[in-house]
């Protein structure tokens, strides 16, 4: 499925913003995405396996709040993190 | 039905003819007030057309002063204003824009002691800060007051832009509780910005601002918007309000303004403390270099900074690619390794990496290339 990716986690992904990933959940989803970019899963979630209080994953526009969450192949999933800029 | 002078007439005439706008609204805007905290990126264009558009009272609250790297983007000053107080460069411009305005300059840090003194003036707060800190502080002290905040935030190519209220939808720590660490969020100064970026956003910010104090169409709430300059795409994603949020949820945590320096401190303090990695001063790496011990010093800053100055014989490897390219590390692993970058935070999470990886003798320059130049080599540019 399409993956987002926020601007400071593309030097992971070769400076791409859409990426392909599977999963059935949202971690797996995660864990698939940390074999084909390796580290961009820490970025996102700590060590306890939260996501992490400054990144927001949304799954077609809504935000998820558990890592648990369910995804379909067609769901765009889309990662969003806090910019500090003014 | 409010006097205008001939003048206002005339300056505010495409303001008239609109319905949404009409005498009514632009004698709402004069009677309104907004505070922008930050006059830089995102608070310059906001400034700029909301003194055009007469609002009546500009606060303005920045302590800095204006540097020539400023001028990219922030399009209130010039190049003759490098040097004085932004608050002052701006209340001359503004008012010189638009004389129906009162600009307050508060030429002051935002913090626990003051923000609600300053905010509790206004109707509508725009938030263009350029600090983790001091948005969440301004989050924070805009719910428990009850004003609508206008957030935008830059970096890069992208921007973000929502309204929140908590009274009608969610607040900034809905979005995200707290703030990053620092290791893991560049700001503009180390990652750059596109100049024209901050332009879009705060004007997606004054736009809001406008629409509130006209009370007219559809305010940003509950809605972020993302805006990505290289693709030239604007999305919306939907922002519930946090049934656990710290300040404004049914069970708040967060009671009181955090102070500016201690959340600095908190956010990066407990990651130093409880790191296993051991720190080394610019003067003992120079003497152990010098005594020519066998060590690697491996630089995590981007390409562009080691253009700008480099430590002789370091070995250049982006945090962000730090864990790909082990592989070229393997030979140091039970041998000293010295990472450094800017300032000392991206090379803690380097060793961090390092460490975890199962190398044994990792340290982190403290202070990084810049306290290596102060201390070790003053001929090293600094940036």
């Amino acid at each position: 499925m399409k993956v987002s990716i926020p601007q400071p986690l593309r030097s992971y992904t070769g400076e791409d913003t859409d990426v392909e990933a599977d999963g059935a959940t949202v971690e797996e989803l995660l864990a698939d995405l940390d074999r084909r970019y390796p580290g961009i899963r820490f970025r996102m979630v700590d060590e306890q396996d939260s996501i992490r209080k400054h990144m927001k994953i949304f799954v077609n526009r809504v935000p998820v709040r558990t890592l648990d969450t369910a995804l379909e192949p067609s769901d765009h999933v889309q990662i969003l993190q806090a910019l500090s800029g003014g | 039905m409010t006097s205008f002078t001939p003048e206002q007439l005339d300056r505010y005439k495409r303001h008239l003819f609109l319905d949404e706008v009409g005498a009514d609204g632009q004698a709402r805007l004069l009677d309104s007030s907004v505070l922008l905290i930050g006059a830089g990126g995102l608070g310059s264009p906001a400034a700029l057309y909301l003194a055009a558009a007469g609002v009546g009272t500009l606060g303005l609250v920045d302590f800095d002063r204006v540097d020539s790297s400023n001028l990219q983007r922030q399009v209130l000053y010039t190049t003759q204003d490098v040097g004085r107080p932004k608050v002052e460069a701006a209340r001359e411009r503004l008012g010189a824009l638009n004389p129906d305005v009162n600009v307050i300059a508060y030429d002051e840090r935002l913090e626990a002691a003051n923000a609600e003194r300053i905010l509790s003036d206004y109707d509508v707060i725009l938030d263009g800060t350029d600090t983790f800190p001091s948005r969440y502080l301004t989050n924070d002290v805009s719910v428990w007051l009850g004003k609508p905040l206008v957030y935008g935030s830059v970096l890069r190519f992208d921007g973000q832009v929502s309204v929140f209220d908590a009274r009608r939808g969610p607040c900034y720590r809905c979005l995200f509780p707290e703030p990053p660490p620092p290791e893991l969020a560049p700001n503009c100064a180390e990652a750059g910005v596109l100049g024209v970026l901050p332009g879009v956003i705060g004007l997606l910010q004054a736009t809001e601002v406008l629409k509130l104090l006209l009370g007219k169409g559809q305010p940003l709430y509950g809605r972020l918007l993302v805006y990505d300059a290289l693709s030239m795409e604007m999305r919306e994603f939907k922002l519930p309000k946090d049934p656990e949020c710290a300040v404004c949820g049914p069970s708040p945590t967060i009671t009181e303004p955090i102070d500016y320096e201690a959340f600095c401190a908190a956010s990066a303090g407990p990651a130093r403390e409880e790191s296993a990695v051991r720190e080394i001063g610019p003067e003992e790496l120079r003497a152990r270099l010098d005594a020519d011990e066998e060590l690697l010093l491996v630089d995590v800053r981007e390409p562009f900074e080691a253009e700008i100055a480099q430590i002789d014989g370091a070995r250049l490897i982006p945090l962000a690619s730090v864990e790909s390219r082990l592989a070229e590390l393997e030979e140091w692993r039970d041998r000293p390794v010295v990472v450094h970058c800017h300032h000392g935070g991206r090379s803690r999470a380097a060793c961090e990496i390092l460490i975890a990886k199962g190398f044994t003798a990792v340290e982190n320059l403290a202070g990084g290339i810049d306290e290596w130049a102060v201390l070790v080599d003053p001929d090293l540019a600094r940036y």
